[in-house]
């Protein structure tokens, strides 16, 4: 990025430039080719030439093979588009993400402030709430599903619940009320939130504090202090981590996946089913690699309308 | 091992527990009639029926799994109750064996397992029409069938949400039920675990004019028709599944336990002769069934997520299966045209 910066004066009429500098462009450039280029080779290989494929793959009728030949047009679309269980799909994850996002958002906040208060033990909590990052999806899938929400008595969940007289729930199958949202957003907001406030709690401590001491001489209270003070300088922060928890939301598939994953039948028997395990059953579970790759591109192509609209609202990558 | 067949360093001979009909017609798997022919009338009609797509027999089957009911024969004396005989029974069995920590009956941790099948079985439904082309579970006696899980389900005496799932007898071993759906590979266990007090029964017939019904799964060898042994790996495959009987029969009941898929082999195996696994034998043979070939992970899934939305009264059954019936059908058209 820095290298365009200064490669982009090499490109303007060099009449106003001196020969000097430009040599050093040059230099630059040549650094930046040699720096980027394993990466840029990966990528191109990897990932744009996979993806190249995948998109071909997505106008033919490829099941159980990965060569194209088959070509079906629009089909793949069409029939994913038509699929009700497709478009339900789209919908709950809409609604998840509606949820999800803003509730991850405010409780990081509040975690990050709350932390960022505390005169004593700020470097234990910081690391108490950070360290469920750590812990992998599956291993908390698991963890969830077997040990505090299983449909057992003895459950965690249910053991609790019996203090106060509730009967044993089946909190994953149970679907009037749907209990399962309990268990999957207690599992995201575990895993998410630590992560979160840490890049929150750098943003606070980027704020200077003779602002506080200035609004505190001014008479503002805490309350006008967050609204006026923290909640403006954090707004660069905010914005990447809004944007972060909005592509993670609508990429949800692991606590989906492993939670109502029975081995036995996969996620046939799932009450709900967000878009990449739909996916993941069509491409993987299936070998209809056609359909698969077109309802990735479909979903690529909500998320980034979604991210630039976001984008567009709050005013990503502004300058202040 | 599906992914692998796409690739060039696909084995010659390669074992596969969920036979897929797209593969032959991608051209993958070599047709074994000939190698099959001297013995096939000693395979039962199930075994053939999943590795046959338009009369060709692409799967020698090695071994029979056979999935049942388990029942523990004390609990059910305790409450009163007898092996039930039919659904309405079972229902009635279930409620009544469910006290204190411990409910009547286990499918499977999600509250749905295999139930699908058995209850379409149980009813003369069947997923698709003998010739695996024409789906049919939308059926009036389909759409009666599958009404019976939300019965089950709102009985209360279902375990659901248990740490293990069907396959695994965990449940049953630890008397978190007195009844549980699993494979005669969990008996060796049950039976180290509760002695002589269980016994096997097919799933209950749904009406009194149905039938009961089991389900006979298991793997088969199958040959690579891409290999480049392709003639070396058919007699290979031909010497030890149709000719090796002392094989067989090792390798059935000596690292698990399953049946000889050959009828005269399990006749032999001593270790499926008496007691329960020797019903288990016999239910298998008697009312067995298993999937076509053309049923895939597309089917069973839209199959699935109707029954579940049935038995979560989202739906109308006949409605609902009925559309889904109209998917599957479009899946298998994708797959035998």
């Amino acid at each position: 990025m820095a290298a365009t910066a200064t490669g982009r004066p090499a490109d303007t009429r060099p009449a106003a430039r001196k020969p000097r500098r430009r040599r050093t462009d040059r230099r630059a450039v040549g650094a930046f080719i040699v720096l980027t280029a394993p990466t840029v080779l990966g990528l191109g290989l990897f990932k744009y030439v996979a993806v190249g494929w995948s998109f071909l793959i997505s106008f033919n009728d490829a099941r159980g093979t990965l060569s194209i030949g088959h070509w079906t047009g629009l089909d793949n679309y069409v029939f994913l588009l038509k699929d009700e269980a497709f478009r339900s799909s789209l919908w709950m994850i809409a609604l998840f993400t509606a949820f999800i996002v803003p509730v991850t958002f405010a409780t990081s906040l509040a975690l990050a402030v709350g932390i960022n208060s505390v005169r004593r033990g700020r470097a234990f909590l910081r690391t108490a709430f950070l360290l469920p990052a750590a812990v992998s999806y599956v291993a908390a899938s698991l963890m969830w599903k077997m040990a505090l929400f299983n449909g057992l008595p003895s459950g965690i969940a249910n053991s609790l619940g019996g203090l106060f007289g509730m009967q044993p729930q089946a909190w994953l199958t149970d679907t009037a009320p749907p209990l399962y949202w309990i268990v999957i957003v207690t599992l995201r907001l575990w895993l998410q939130v630590g992560l979160y406030m840490i890049l929150f709690l750098a943003g606070l401590q980027a704020i200077p504090v003779h602002l506080y001491e200035a609004a505190a001489l001014d008479g503002a209270g805490r309350r006008r202090a967050f609204r006026h003070i923290t909640l403006p300088m954090l707004r660069n922060t905010s914005v990447a981590v809004l944007l972060l928890i909005l592509i993670a939301a609508f990429q949800a598939f692991d606590e989906f996946f492993n939670l109502f994953n029975t081995g036995q039948a996969g996620n046939a028997s799932a009450p709900v089913r967000p878009p990449l395990v739909y996916l993941y059953d069509s491409a993987l579970g299936d070998q209809n690699y056609g359909v698969g790759s077109a309802g990735a591109f479909i979903l690529t192509l909500i998320i980034v309308t979604v991210t630039l609209l976001q984008g567009r609202l709050v005013g990503f990558g502004r300058k202040d | 091992m599906n992914s692998a067949l796409l690739t060039a360093d696909a084995p010659d001979v390669f074992e596969i527990g969920d036979f897929r009909a797209q593969n032959v017609k991608n051209g993958l798997l070599a047709p074994l009639d000939d190698i099959i022919a001297p013995v096939k009338s000693d395979y039962s009609k199930p075994a053939l029926d999943t590795a046959t797509v338009d009369g060709k027999v692409y799967g020698v089957k090695m071994m029979d799994d056979v999935m049942m009911l388990y029942y523990r024969k004390s609990l059910l004396s305790a409450a009163g109750v007898t092996p039930p005989q039919t659904f309405d029974e079972l229902v009635q069995a279930a409620a009544k064996l469910t006290t204190g920590g411990r409910k009547g009956l286990f499918i499977g941790s999600d509250g749905v397992g295999d139930i699908g099948y058995l209850l379409l079985w149980s009813n003369g439904a069947d997923l698709v029409d003998p010739a695996g082309r024409t789906a049919t579970f939308a059926s009036p006696q389909g759409a009666a069938a599958v009404a019976g899980l939300k019965r089950l389900r709102d009985s209360k005496a279902l375990l659901e949400g248990f740490t293990t799932d069907w396959a695994d007898p965990s449940a049953f071993n630890q008397n978190a039920v007195a009844m549980q759906w699993s494979g005669l590979w969990a008996m060796p266990d049950i039976k180290k675990r509760h002695g002589d007090d269980f016994g096997v029964i097919p799933w209950p017939r749904y009406t009194p004019t149905g039938t009961p019904a089991v389900r006979v799964g298991g793997w088969y060898e199958l040959v690579n028709a891409k290999g480049k042994k392709v003639e070396a790996a058919k007699k290979y495959v031909q010497w030890l599944w149709t000719q090796q009987g002392e094989l067989q029969k090792d390798w059935c009941v000596r690292y698990g336990f399953h049946v000889p898929a050959r009828k005269s082999i399990a006749a032999q195996t001593s270790e499926l002769t008496a007691g329960p696994a020797k019903d288990a034998v016999g239910l298998s043979q008697q009312y067995g069934h298993s999937f076509p070939a053309t049923w895939n992970k597309a089917t069973t899934t839209i199959f699935t997520q109707s029954l579940v939305k049935i038995a979560n009264g989202k739906a109308e059954a006949a409605a609902e299966l009925a559309a889904a019936q109209t998917k599957c059908q479009a899946e298998l058209d994708k797959q035998t045209r």
